[in-house]
């Protein structure tokens, strides 16, 4: 794990700038350096404790994956007509399902945003934990934008993770703003045959469960059964002009994880049998050199009311046609 | 006449004059209060505006779509997700506005006393949940 632990920690230190975690570590005490020290090496264990490296060390260089299972599954979805929900950012309430209590923590490592929220960016109070004290994509906050469009074509044919695969997806989501705007993102001129810190099951996956407790995933969003996911990277536009690519763009139908007043559940507060499409587009880019994730604000061209231009797209489909069969 | 009933007439007069007019005719024939339409919308924020309407026998309610989403007026029990969600009183059918693109509107007429919860399909788990309470004449 040598190798594994010097890639990680170039990825580590602007990850913490990001996080605004650097300076929270530097206490006012006098030891202040020696702690910030040690925590800076705690969080690069953290980063480096993702808990699929083992797993994808097994799988990422397999030139012949195996198949589904019953054989490649096509999917269809579809939204013609109605809005789109996109997320604010926010600072995410902590489900105990799925981070445990600050004497029994669970859920923590990996990248924060990406995979695990470290012990030390969860606010604490009374035994419990309450929120992750950053700003992230998975929040309660959110607006509704107009002529919400989806079409994706894909199909889950290899079954792990791997060199290569055989999957596939062709994805155009489109949305406007008041102004008339319209922002569009494209996938997937290629597909992530592996993860990183997660495995992705060839770029497509099926009938598996995703985020909160599976580990796969954030853990900032619910545990959720998700009937269809893609990761890959694609193209951003604005006005149908490309304002970044390639981006990582990951897709995912699942149960629905939102509850009253559209707040993001916890694990014991999911409907099973309602379903929604998420779009992310995160403000992070994969660093295969150091097997990690860098910290990369997405430039949506959307301007918050604060001014700041909203570093990621998190847009949820909720009127869905779906078709499936194997292929 | 309420004053959501005085708006939708000043958006569309003549359909609803004529509803009116007939309306007026058969309220002074049977000597019965004038039928009634009151309006609900259905908003960006995942409500139903206003959430609980009153009444009677005989009154129309009409589901404006005042959002950029796709909403439902769905009152089926078989499609609701949690079954407190929905309610028909006895006697009373089931209905169901399918998918109401933005600035649709959905109108039902009640004719059985008694409450109906009703829900959006979509955002049902979101909280887009209504209430009917249908008074006898
Ligand atoms: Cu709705």
């Amino acid at each position: 794990m040598k190798q594994g632990s010097s890639r990680v920690s170039r990825a580590v230190v602007s990850l913490l700038a990001g996080l605004g975690l650097a300076a929270a570590f530097a206490s006012s005490s006098a030891s202040a350096e020696g702690n910030s020290q040690m925590q800076m090496q705690m969080m690069h264990k953290l980063v480096e404790m993702a808990p699929y490296r083992g797993y994808l060390e097994a799988h990422d260089k397999e030139q012949h994956p195996l198949g589904l299972l019953g054989g490649p599954i096509s999917v269809s979805i579809t939204q013609k007509t109605g809005g789109v929900f996109v997320s604010l950012p926010d600072k995410r309430r902590l489900d105990p399902n799925v981070f445990g209590t600050p004497k029994m923590p669970r859920a923590f490592a990996g990248t924060p945003g990406i995979d695990g929220v470290p012990p030390m960016a969860r606010g604490v109070e009374d035994g419990h934990y309450t929120e992750f004290e950053k700003l992230s994509p998975f929040g309660d906050k959110y607006m509704v934008m107009a002529d919400g469009k989806l079409s994706i074509q894909a199909l889950d044919a290899t079954a792990t993770d791997a060199a290569t695969t055989q999957d596939r997806v062709k994805m155009m989501a489109s949305w406007k703003d008041k102004a008339g705007n319209v922002y569009e993102v494209r996938c997937c001129k290629m597909l992530a045959a592996h993860g990183v810190e997660y495995p992705t099951f060839g770029g497509v996956v099926t009938n598996q469960i995703l985020h909160g407790s599976s580990r796969i995933g954030t853990s900032l969003m619910p545990t959720e059964y998700t009937y269809f996911a893609f990761w890959g990277m694609g193209q951003v536009l604005k006005n149908g002009k490309v304002v970044a690519a390639p981006r990582l763009i990951h897709g995912m139908l699942t149960e629905y994880v939102r509850t009253n007043g559209y707040k993001l559940a916890f694990d014991n507060q999911v409907t099973p049998t309602r379903l929604q499409f998420h779009l992310m587009v995160p403000p992070f880019m994969p660093d295969m050199a150091h097997g990690g994730f860098k910290q990369d604000p997405l430039p949506t061209g959307f301007d918050l009311p604060n001014g700041m231009q909203l570093p990621f797209w998190h847009v949820m489909f909720e009127n869905l046609d779906i078709h499936s069969h194997r292929a | 006449m309420s004053e959501q009933a005085t708006a939708i007439m000043t958006r569309k007069p003549r359909g609803r004059l004529l509803a009116l007019c007939s309306a007026l005719i058969l309220a002074s024939a049977s000597g019965t209060a004038l039928a009634k339409t009151v309006k609900v919308q259905s908003t960006d924020l995942l409500k139903f505006e206003p959430a609980k309407v009153v009444i009677h026998v005989g009154d129309t309610v009409v589901w404006h779509n005042a959002s950029v989403l796709v909403h439902t007026v769905t009152d089926v029990p078989k499609l609701a997700a949690k079954a407190a969600d929905v309610a028909l009183p006895k006697g009373a059918k089931p209905f169901n506005s399918g998918n109401l693109q933005p600035k649709a509107d959905f109108r039902h007429r009640f004719t059985a006393p008694g409450t109906y919860r009703y829900f959006c399909i979509p955002h049902e788990a979101a909280g887009m949940l209504g209430e009917v309470v249908v008074e006898p004449k």
